[in-house]
Parts: C-alpha cells; structure tokens; sequence
C-alpha cells in the first residue's frame, strides 16, 4: 500500500541497501561494464536482469538478519562458527579490502587526471576527505553524503543520452538473451557477472541496517531500500553500457579501463558526454574509498567485539576509528609510489575475494536458515532453492573470474 | 572426588579425549555445563561426543581434570547416549565467543577464553578471557605468538574479567552484560564514578545514573561540570532529581539548581522536604561567587550557657546532619554569633564547664557578599576549616568549609572538575 505512512517509513529505512548496491558500481565496476560496452556492443546488457535478481536475493537475506537480530554479520559468524574461522576469514577480507581500497584510489587518481589534476594532489586530498567525513560525523549525517553521491551516478545516465543510442535495439537486447561460444565474450560475461557479489558487500549492508537500527515492524521498507538499490545500480550499469557501445564499440575502439573510456568518448560525443563519464568515476572511486575501509572496520571490530560505529570517535571506539584510518591511509599511500605494483595488489584482492565469497555465503545461507537466531524469520522452502542455486551460480562465476584473471 | 589443579582455561580441555576407568576412549569433550552459583558457577556435568551420540558425564564421577588427562571412575559400557535439557548452560555454546557489553550497553570485547578455577575446593567457571593472549590460544598459537612479542621486549600477559563482575548468565543469551552496576559502581569512590561519568555520552550516563542509590548519585553528581549536571538532571524524571537533590548539602544542591532553567529549578524545590526545600531557597538568593552562595546552612550551633557535656551529647545527635564537626558556633538567642569553639576545646574542656567560658571571641566571620577570592584568604590566612557567614546585624546564616573553595587556591590545571 502506498500511503504516506509507508512512504515516510520508506525514507525513515531507505539508504543502506541503496548505498551498499551502488558501490558495487566502484572504479573497477564501471571500468569492467565499459569495457563490456566497447568491446562487445549491446550484447551484454541482458545480464543486467539476472545479476539484479541476484544481488536482490543476497542483500534481502543480509538486511534481513541486520533487521530481525540487531547484529552484524560478523558477530553471527562468530558466535555460530567460532573464532577460528572468523579469524581467518576477517584477514583474509582485511587483505582483500585493503587491496580494494588501493584500487578506488586508483580510479579516483585516473578521473582526476582526465581534468588534468595530479595525483599528487587528488590523492591526499580526497583520502582526507573521506576520513574526515566518517571520524568526524555522525552516521546519519554520513549517510546523507552516501546517498547524494549515489543520486550522482546518474551522469551516466546523461552521458549515455548525449551519445543518441539506437534505444530501440537497446531494449530488445536488454531483455533478449544472447550468447557466443567465443572465449573473449565468455570471459567478459564472467567478467560482468563475477564483479557483482563481494564478501564486504554483506558485511557493510548488516552492520548499516544494525548502525541504523532498524527494527522488524519496518522490514518491508528495508526489503524495499534493497531492492531499489539493487535496480538503481543495474540502472546505472546499463547507461555504462550503453554510452561506450554506442561510441566506441561503433568506432572498434577498444579500451583497457573507465579511464580510457572517458577519454575517447571526447571525438566521439563531445565534451559533456566525456566530461559526465569523468565525474561519474570520481564520485564512484571516492564514494568507494570510503565504504570498502568503514566496511573492513566493521567487519574486523565486531568479529573481536571492539565497540564500533560510524557515530563514534577515536575514545568510544578507538580499534574501529584506527582501523578505518589506516587502511585509507595506506591505500592511498600506495597509490603515491612511483612504479608500485598495482596490478598485483588488485589481483590479489581479487583473487582473496573470490575465494573466501563462498563461505561468506554459505555461513550466511546456514545462519538464515538457523531458528534459534532468525525466529520465525528463516528463509521459506522455495526462497532457499533460490538462494542456493544463486549462491552456486555466482560462486561459479567468481571463481571462473578469479581463474580467467590470469589467463 | 575429581582430581585437577590449578587453573585451566577451556581451550586447553576443549576437544580432549574422555578415558574411562580402563583408559578407554569415550570420546571428545564438546562441552561443559555449569550450574547456577553465586559468583561463581560450579561445573557439574562434561558433555563428550564420540560417533554422532552425546554423553553427560556428572562431575563426582570425573577423576582426572587437567589439559593433559581428563578421566572418569565409570565403565565405559555402564555410559549411555544422554540429551542436555533446554535449561542447561552449555559454557562453550552460550558464552565462549559472545560480546560482552558494559552497564552502559557499550561493547568492549568478546570472550576469547574462559578459565575454570578451584573455589573451595570446587571447579568453578572463575573468569573471562578477553586478551590477545586468549585469541592466541584459541588459534593454537599461543606459544609462538609469546615468542613473537617477546622479540619486541613485550610479555604476553592474561587479561582477565573475573566472573564477579559478569551479570548472571542464562542459557542462549545473546550478550554478556558486565553487572558493575549498583554493586560495583556504587562502590567506587564519588570522584571516580564522576571521571567515568564525565567520559561516556548522555545517553549512557543517564544509564548509570538510573542504576545508582540515591546517595551515591547526590555525591557523583556534585562532582561533575555544571553542564553535565544540568544535562543529567534533565534527563531524570522530577521526583527522582528532587530526591537526589534532597541528598545533596543545601549549598551544593543550590549550585546545581542555579545553573538550571529558573522554572525548571523552581519545580524541583517545590518536590523537595520543605526543611532542604528552604535551606537551598535561602542559598539560591545568593550570588554564586559570593560567601553567600558558597555557604551551607547547616552547621553546629549552641547556646552560651550549655555546659561542654550537654554540648556534646547534643553534637552527637546533630553530628551526621551537617558537613563539619569541628567548629561549634556560639549563639544568642537572636541567632547572633558571640563565639566560636573547636571540637579539640570542646573535647579537653571538663564537663560542667560553661560553652561561654572556653569560646573564642569575637569569632571571625565573613560577610554574606565577601567575595569567593576573599573568602579563600581569609580561610588561608586564618588557617581555618571552615568559616561562619553572617549578615549585616551578625546574625549567622552559614557556613564555608575549605572545600568550597579549595579548588580555589588551588593551582588552574588541577582545578577544571569543581569550576
């Protein structure tokens, strides 16, 4: 029902499940959904749908935890899976997040030298920023800043119409599966789909959904916050897609990252279609660096049961605050190091992602469906054949990306 | 009766094989359950799996408990599958691993480990482990990581909450909470409570407040910042604010009251006993800075012609009453100060004599707007413990002790918590 009351609950819960699906589209998502636009034209948007299904039937299940026990994921694992595996599991994505978080400093250095700024100067700048933000505000306010810098993503959207796509072909392949036994296009649709799901993604969604507090009775709104989330960023996916095949895939252009991408779209669809890409992947890249090391804080402070919160400071919640300091202040170290071996670090990342992905989601599937902790709440039958077949097919996918890396 | 020593940490017993009395094995240890007990919770039952199927072992059978050997005086063919009840607590499931959260619901750690110890000559669940050390140990590390940090000169010490100090548990609990509430905190000194207090937010301090006696708070409150005071004061319902207030010595409760909202303070006084009620009315019409406002109505006052025994059998009555007992002031009937007399002259006086034939006259006073500054010389120069206020006609109307303005003769730094 679509009354003011609900309406005004809505915008009360609204923002972590948006916020959490929109920095999926990070440096290195816009750059992989350029690429896919460049290199094989409209032929990849139908993924769009599954991978929204998807990341809709993973999120619901993680806010649906936050809401129903009031505690993060790692505090679940931890009290269900012990501390060993909790353990090792947070250094694994502790290494896997820092390595992230080098990689949106990099897509945040590249976006500022297309105006022509150093990234000596953009780096240090920008990391202040966004440790500024979280150890100085408090979480609500800090969500306000998230969400604008989710409503800012739609430059894309602005620069896939100053490109003038043929909008008709563009709907029959969004909703037209195609496929071709090349292996470049299978590698690009493993690829697209492998970058949906990451393990920080659950961990930030649940501890936001806990930070915010929000309760059962207003569970609807929060499912409802996912899964607007979840299609706004396919949204913003797909206008990706669209502005580099209209230009670039037209023109054969090939490209290697958003970078690039924004600067050939400049001959191609003048300066505003360039310029809204260039925004679009700073606001990306930053909004990312802030979020991968608050999420890295998260997980690691409430898997040892430190005090932890964006509301908090450096005396209530010290490890949590440190934390988050430092691993800005290493990502964007590395950046300033000349010939340092970015490549590596991002391949690593990747590398730790995808493998601790299916114990993130398998401990998450077993804790749903455990009474003792979700009540009344577990998954249904049927929601649990989907969610497991997901879980295999995105596993499947992450690894097959994680082994495709290296070819 | 089982045999073990020392103190074990659960860890090290964790997943050890059960011996029957043949040294067969019976299995694993899963578990142990404790009983309810108070501090500390005995150990009565070990839970042990082998192939799929659980075995209660009560404890009078155990013989041999350590991290080595762990043994019970049975057959292992007179041991039978047995289930736990719902009720039971389980020390590895329900609380190894869960949050532990102070009074104030802040999260300070999880338990890494937890240590079994002999209480009169029983196994007791004695503390929570919640160092590095426990984590280690937890990992199976805890020897190399002793190593690690013994490059950097550092000793891996055991950081220990004793169970003392934990709420009583239930099973399934979701989190641990630190009971250092009325038991603990209240029995803190005021001025620690006050540091503490100073040092969490709003929200958690109207918490602590709640959960203290009412003379505890009157103590703790007076030692905080003016604005925290009134920020505490406002988050209390009224009549509990006025029966603190009530606690509180009439010059410290009007300290309070006149750094609120006039309205606000006037609804206090109003709930307040009407004798507190007045002193503190009287107090409030004082500037704050002033002798006036910096006095206390109550003090000792006796007639000149009352012998030193009647003196001090009334000091005796009157004695928890008033802030200070060393000073008894001499008074006519009108109230006016003639004289002053130490508890030490009151004391080594014979019993018959008359008040007015040891007392000091005229006595030192200050009057009601002698400024704070002035006041605290004159306390210094005369090296008193406190010094009677008195009005224009000398009748007496308080008193200012050393510790209202001691703060003031203090050097700044040493002085923020008391203005």
């Amino acid at each position: 029902m679509l009354t003011k009351r609900n309406i005004l609950i809505f915008l009360s819960v609204l923002g972590p499940g948006i916020i959490t699906a929109n920095v999926d589209n990070d440096a290195g998502g816009i750059a992989t959904y350029s690429v896919a636009g460049a290199h094989f034209g409209y032929a990849l948007l139908w993924t769009l749908i599954p991978i929204t299904l998807a990341l809709v039937v993973v999120q619901e299940m993680v806010a649906r935890m936050g809401v129903v026990t009031g505690k993060s994921l790692a505090d679940l694992i931890r009290e269900s899976f012990g501390v060993r595996a909790t353990f090792f599991l947070m250094m694994s994505l502790l290494l896997a997040d820092m390595g992230n978080t080098v990689a949106e400093f990099a897509g945040w250095a590249a976006a500022m030298e297309i105006f022509g700024v150093s990234k000596y100067i953009s780096v240090p700048i920008g990391a202040f920023v966004v440790w500024l933000l979280v150890v100085k505000g408090t979480y609500r306010f800090v969500e306000k800043i998230f969400l604008i810098a989710c409503a800012v993503y739609f430059t894309y959207a602005l620069s896939a119409y100053f490109v003038h796509p043929p909008w008709g072909q563009i709907m029959l392949d969004t909703v037209k599966p195609s496929f071709e036994l090349k292996p470049s296009y299978l590698m690009m649709l493993i690829g697209v789909v492998g970058t949906t799901i990451a393990p920080w993604m659950q961990f930030y969604l649940q501890s936001a959904v806990v930070e915010k507090n929000i309760k059962v009775d207003h569970y609807n709104a929060s499912r409802m916050d996912v899964i607007v989330g979840c299609i706004m960023t396919d949204v913003v996916a797909f206008f990706i897609i669209v502005a580099c095949a209209a230009t670039l895939f037209e023109h054969g252009i090939t490209i290697t990252d958003a970078k690039d991408a924004a600067l050939a779209l400049e001959p191609l669809a003048g300066k505003y279609a360039s310029i809204l890409f260039a925004v679009g992947l700073a606001n990306a890249s930053l909004f990312s660096a802030s979020i991968l090391p608050l999420a890295t804080a998260y997980y690691v402070c409430e898997g040892m049961g430190w005090e932890s919160g964006v509301s908090k400071n450096f005396k209530t919640a010290p490890q949590f605050m440190w934390l988050y300091t430092g691993i800005i202040a290493v990502g964007a170290l590395i950046i300033l190091i000349p010939n340092a071996p970015l490549i590596a670090i991002m391949l690593i990342s990747q590398v730790v992602n995808g493998i601790m992905l299916p114990f993130v989601l398998i401990f998450m599937l077993i804790l749903i469906n455990n009474k003792d902790i979700m009540g009344e709440f577990t998954n249904s039958r049927t929601f649990n054949v989907i969610a497991w077949a997901t879980v295999v097919v995105m596993v499947v996918l992450t690894l097959a990306l994680v082994i495709t890396s290296f070819l | 009766m089982p045999f073990f020593s020392g103190d074990i940490f659960v860890s090290d017993v964790y997943k050890k094989t059960v011996l029957d009395q043949t040294g067969e094995e019976i299995g694993k240890l899963k578990d142990i359950i404790v009983g309810i007990g108070e501090p500390f919770p005995p150990v009565i039952t070990l839970v042990v799996t082998a192939g799929g199927e659980t075995y209660l072992l009560p404890w009078h059978l155990v013989n041999l408990f350590n991290k080595r050997v762990i043994s019970v005086n049975m057959k292992i063919d007179e041991i039978s599958p047995a289930q736990h009840s719902p009720s039971d607590i389980l020390i590895c499931r329900d609380i190894l691993d869960k949050q532990i959260v102070d009074i104030n619901g802040a999260k300070l750690v999880r338990v890494n480990d937890l240590e079994l110890g002999d209480v009169k000559g029983k196994l007791c669940l004695v503390a929570a482990d919640i160092g590095l050390r426990g984590l280690l140990r937890r990992l199976h590390v805890e020897k190399r990581g002793e190593r690690f940090f013994s490059w950097f000169n550092y000793k891996l010490q055991n950081k220990l909450i004793s169970w003392h100090y934990v709420q009583t548990i239930e099973p399934k609990v979701a989190r641990l909470t630190l009971k250092i509430t009325n038991q603990k905190v209240s029995s803190m000194h005021p001025a620690d409570l006050a540091d503490i207090i100073s040092e969490v937010s709003q929200k958690e301090r109207t918490a602590i407040f709640g959960s203290i006696d009412v003379e505890t708070a009157a103590e703790a409150l007076h030692e905080l910042e003016p604005s925290v005071q009134v920020d505490i004061i406002d988050d209390m319902s009224k009549e509990r604010a006025s029966d603190i207030l009530e606690r509180m010595p009439p010059d410290e409760a009007a300290d309070v009251l006149g750094d609120l909202p006039e309205a606000k303070a006037q609804e206090l006084i109003n709930l307040m006993e009407r004798e507190e009620a007045e002193d503190v009315q009287e107090l409030l019409e004082h500037e704050e800075d002033t002798a006036g406002g910096l006095m206390t109505t109550e003090y000792l006052a006796f007639p000149p012609d009352m012998t030193v025994e009647e003196a001090i059998k009334e000091l005796r009555l009157e004695a928890p009453d008033v802030e200070t007992i060393y000073y008894l002031y001499i008074v006519d009937s009108d109230e006016r100060i003639i004289g002053v007399l130490s508890l030490k002259h009151l004391i080594l006086a014979s019993a018959q004599t008359l008040l007015s034939d040891i007392m000091i006259t005229p006595a030192k006073t200050l009057s009601l707007d002698a400024k704070k500054k002035d006041v605290a010389e004159f306390i210094s120069k005369y090296n008193m413990l406190a010094a009677p206020v008195v009005d224009e006609n000398m009748v007496m109307r308080g008193i200012v002790t050393v510790d209202d303005v001691l703060a003031f003769l203090l050097p700044t730094a040493s002085r923020r918590r008391k203005r």
